[in-house]
């Protein structure tokens, strides 16, 4: 159903006090929230790094490490990286929760994911040709894109970019930019030079890579190759969970594109009435929503990238009864169902043709 | 020599501290899992306990301090950021040291004067809090508002001082650290009424005490706005241009002795000031002003009520960063030091302490100081 204007105003109307009734609120159970979850994360982190050392008594130990590891790099890049990066914190005035001085256990700068994800991800989401998040430039997913013959092994491609997907993110905008390979786009506006560019990819992926795989297992001594193998593989299980996670969020079978002559000009309400059909939620148990980061609210985050997350579950009801009186889709479903469309699409646009999805 | 190799070392740990915890130093990274049951505690700041609290008048309380082993020490004259974790923030606002040296170096204690101001988001959070409050984080000692070192040496030009209302906070420090008095000093102090003025008792002690101390009280609501000109031509063996000047009080007030003093010819150099907030609160009107830090340069602007800093901005010419220029991305979010603004999609205004804001949905609500 198209909404005109008017409609569209009212939308935006609703949404903004669903918003204003949690932002008015925040106070101390939000910051006891994301300062205990902050302590979580790291006696995960410290516990993982020393049971693994540990694993010379029992495999299992070096087992366990790993797990926690795994875990404590998924609750530092989702629950806190992300939703810190996006300022849901700033106004606690803390320095080590703030956007403008967070930095991640990932390979990525987070300078460059607040101009990628932040900016380009978040205000033009799902416009074809100006969110590089649709597809990375690496795989087709709708119809908006001509088909090429490297599309038939994009499965492949999936799968390896869900592997080392860390690197992925750290390298996006450089190849948005163009910085090694391509020829330069003349619309794209770029704020930071090729050379800072270049300076922070190199400099973070650097500090990870030596972390992980020179010094803690150096000073591992004799237990150095189980180190390293445990943090391999404990960025490995993170990769993976954060790829799924993201690719659940907005390549489900009925999320919608956009083109650009549709998003010209467009007025908040629209903004918002867009944010709902490009997004996807899925649903699970408590402890699963925040391993995701709250990214199974993904519709929610991208009405209200501020907002701390914790509350997009107990708004989602109310974004959802507003969804259906303006006749939006709400889409969502469990994990499996969800992620079933995502791998469907990935196969169906392998192959040329398919339905164009713009709203 | 020494430097280089100190700074080389900064910058060892620094990447070091990157690598390890993505951290500029391991502390933020320490900080959630060594202090997790004191987050009252700034990570940038020291904490100081809570020692004794006491209303100098119906507006005015003191709070002595006793801050951490860490704290560096100040000069009388210097003020503090003061930081309280209030509903899950940190809010700050910046006092004077209203003690002596000799309390601190005696028994490591400090004492802050606030005056509370209904409007005001951290003094009323401080006021209704400030009997269960134990702890607090307070900055380094910061500012150069203290008395020329020729003052208490040789040199004997009279000194003249000027408070006005909460102003008086630095200059006691200063009276009150005085250990040998070698020139004549001139305290005027301008309050509406004598029941509003702190540390008087205090302050007549001295002057009946110190015979080269003069106390003059001015009462505004019976005699009318301070005239430093008239007033100091009575005084007998005066001459303007020989003295020196402080002046402490509301901007409008310090600008305008200022002013006058440099018109009599007294050489810019003699006087100093310390303004309260750049920013007291010009909330009514169209236009403010916002005084803009970048790299170290310092420019002021007009910024009319109700339009984007960032476009104010962008128009004068600054290109500060930014991204969606709808409230989003939070790239263009940059250091407010004082001053109110408002939030243009909500409607909101922000407290007047240091906080962080987006340029691109905030306005103006009373006069700025921004750091881009």
């Amino acid at each position: 159903m198209k909404l005109n204007e008017q409609q569209l105003a009212a939308l935006a109307a609703e949404l903004d006090a669903v918003k204003a009734g949690v932002m008015s609120e925040l106070g101390d159970k939000e910051a006891n929230y994301i300062r205990r979850l902050l302590l979580t994360q790291r006696l995960c982190a410290i516990s993982g790094r020393i049971l693994m050392v540990l694993g010379f008594i029992t495999p299992w130990l070096w087992g366990l490490g790993v797990m926690l590891l795994a875990l404590a790099k998924i609750l530092d890049n989702m629950e806190i990286g992300h939703n810190v990066l996006h300022g849901q914190y700033d106004w606690m005035n803390d320095p080590v929760l703030h956007s403008q001085r967070f930095e991640w256990d990932i390979a990525c700068d987070a300078g460059s994911w607040k101009r990628t994800h932040n900016f380009e991800h978040h205000t033009y989401t799902n416009i074809i040709g100006k969110d590089r998040d649709f597809g990375y430039g690496l795989l087709r997913l709708s119809n908006d894109f001509r088909w090429r013959l490297r599309n038939v092994w994009q499965f492949v491609t999936y799968l390896v970019l869900s592997t080392l997907f860390q690197w992925g993110v750290s390298y996006h905008e450089l190849a948005g930019e163009r910085v090694f390979f391509g020829k330069k786009k003349p619309d794209r506006v770029n704020s930071v030079s090729h050379k800072e560019l270049k300076k922070a990819f190199f400099g973070k992926g650097a500090r990870q890579l030596f972390k992980d795989y020179v010094f803690f297992p150096l000073i591992a001594g004799p237990m150095w190759l189980w180190v390293l193998a445990g943090n391999l593989l404990a960025n490995l299980i993170r990769n993976l969970w954060t790829s799924t996670v993201i690719f659940c969020g907005h390549f489900t079978k009925d999320v919608h594109t956009f083109t650009q002559e549709q998003c010209e000009g467009e007025s908040r309400g629209h903004w918002y009435y867009r944010q709902i059909l490009g997004s996807s939620n899925f649903t699970g148990p408590r402890w699963f929503h925040i391993l995701t980061g709250h990214l199974s609210c993904q519709i929610e985050h991208h009405l209200y990238p501020d907002m701390p997350a914790l509350h997009y579950l107990t708004v989602a009801p109310q974004v959802q009864a507003i969804a259906k009186k303006y006749g939006i889709a709400y889409n969502s479903g469990s994990f499996l169902k969800q992620y079933a469309t995502v791998v469907a699409r990935i196969i169906r646009y392998s192959f040329p043709g398919g339905k164009a999805t713009p709203a | 020599m020494n430097t280089s190799m100190s700074l080389w070392r900064q910058r060892l740990y620094r990447q070091f501290s990157l690598m390890l915890a993505n951290q500029p130093k391991l502390g933020y990274y320490l900080k959630p899992l060594l202090h997790w049951n004191k987050p009252q505690w700034h990570p940038d700041y020291h904490s100081a306990s809570v020692i004794d609290i006491c209303w100098e008048t119906e507006q005015m309380l003191s709070i002595w301090l006793k801050p951490a082993a860490s704290w560096p020490g100040f000069t009388p004259g210097q003020h503090i950021l003061v930081t309280l974790l209030h509903q899950g923030r940190y809010i700050s606002r910046s006092f004077s040291i209203s003690s002596s040296a000799a309390l601190f170096t005696q028994q490591k204690q400090i004492r802050i004067s606030c005056r509370i101001q209904p409007q005001g988001e951290f003094t009323k959070a401080l006021a209704s809090r400030i009997t269960s409050l134990t702890e607090l984080s307070i900055s380094d000692a910061m500012g150069n508002f203290v008395l020329a070192p020729n003052v208490d040496s040789k040199d004997l030009k009279t000194t003249v001082m000027v408070a006005a209302g909460s102003g008086i906070t630095p200059l006691w420090s200063m009276l009150s650290s005085m250990r040998c008095w070698t020139s004549p000093i001139v305290l005027f102090y301008s309050v509406k009424n004598a029941a509003q003025a702190a540390f008087l008792a205090e302050l007549k002690l001295l002057a009946a005490k110190q015979p080269l101390f003069e106390l003059r009280l001015i009462e505004t609501d019976i005699s009318g706005r301070l005239n430093l000109i008239r007033d100091l031509a009575t005084k007998a063996d005066f001459s303007l241009r020989q003295a020196h000047y402080y002046l402490c009080g509301p901007a409008a007030m310090s600008q305008h002795c200022k002013e006058q003093l440099i018109q009599q010819g007294v050489p810019a150099g003699a006087i100093h000031s310390e303004q309260f907030g750049f920013a007291l609160p010009a909330v009514v009107g169209e236009m403010k002003q916002a005084l803009i830090l970048q790299k170290g340069k310092e420019i002021l602007i007009a910024a009319a009520a109700g339009v984007p800093l960032l476009q104010v901005a962008e128009e004068q010419g600054l290109n500060p960063r930014f991204g969606c220029r709808i409230g989003v991305c939070f790239q263009c979010v940059c250091q407010k030091k004082s001053g109110q603004v408002v939030n243009l999609r909500t409607g909101q205004v922000s407290g007047d302490g240091p906080e962080q804001i987006q340029l691109c949905i905030s306005a103006a609500h009373s006069n700025l100081q921004i750091e881009l």
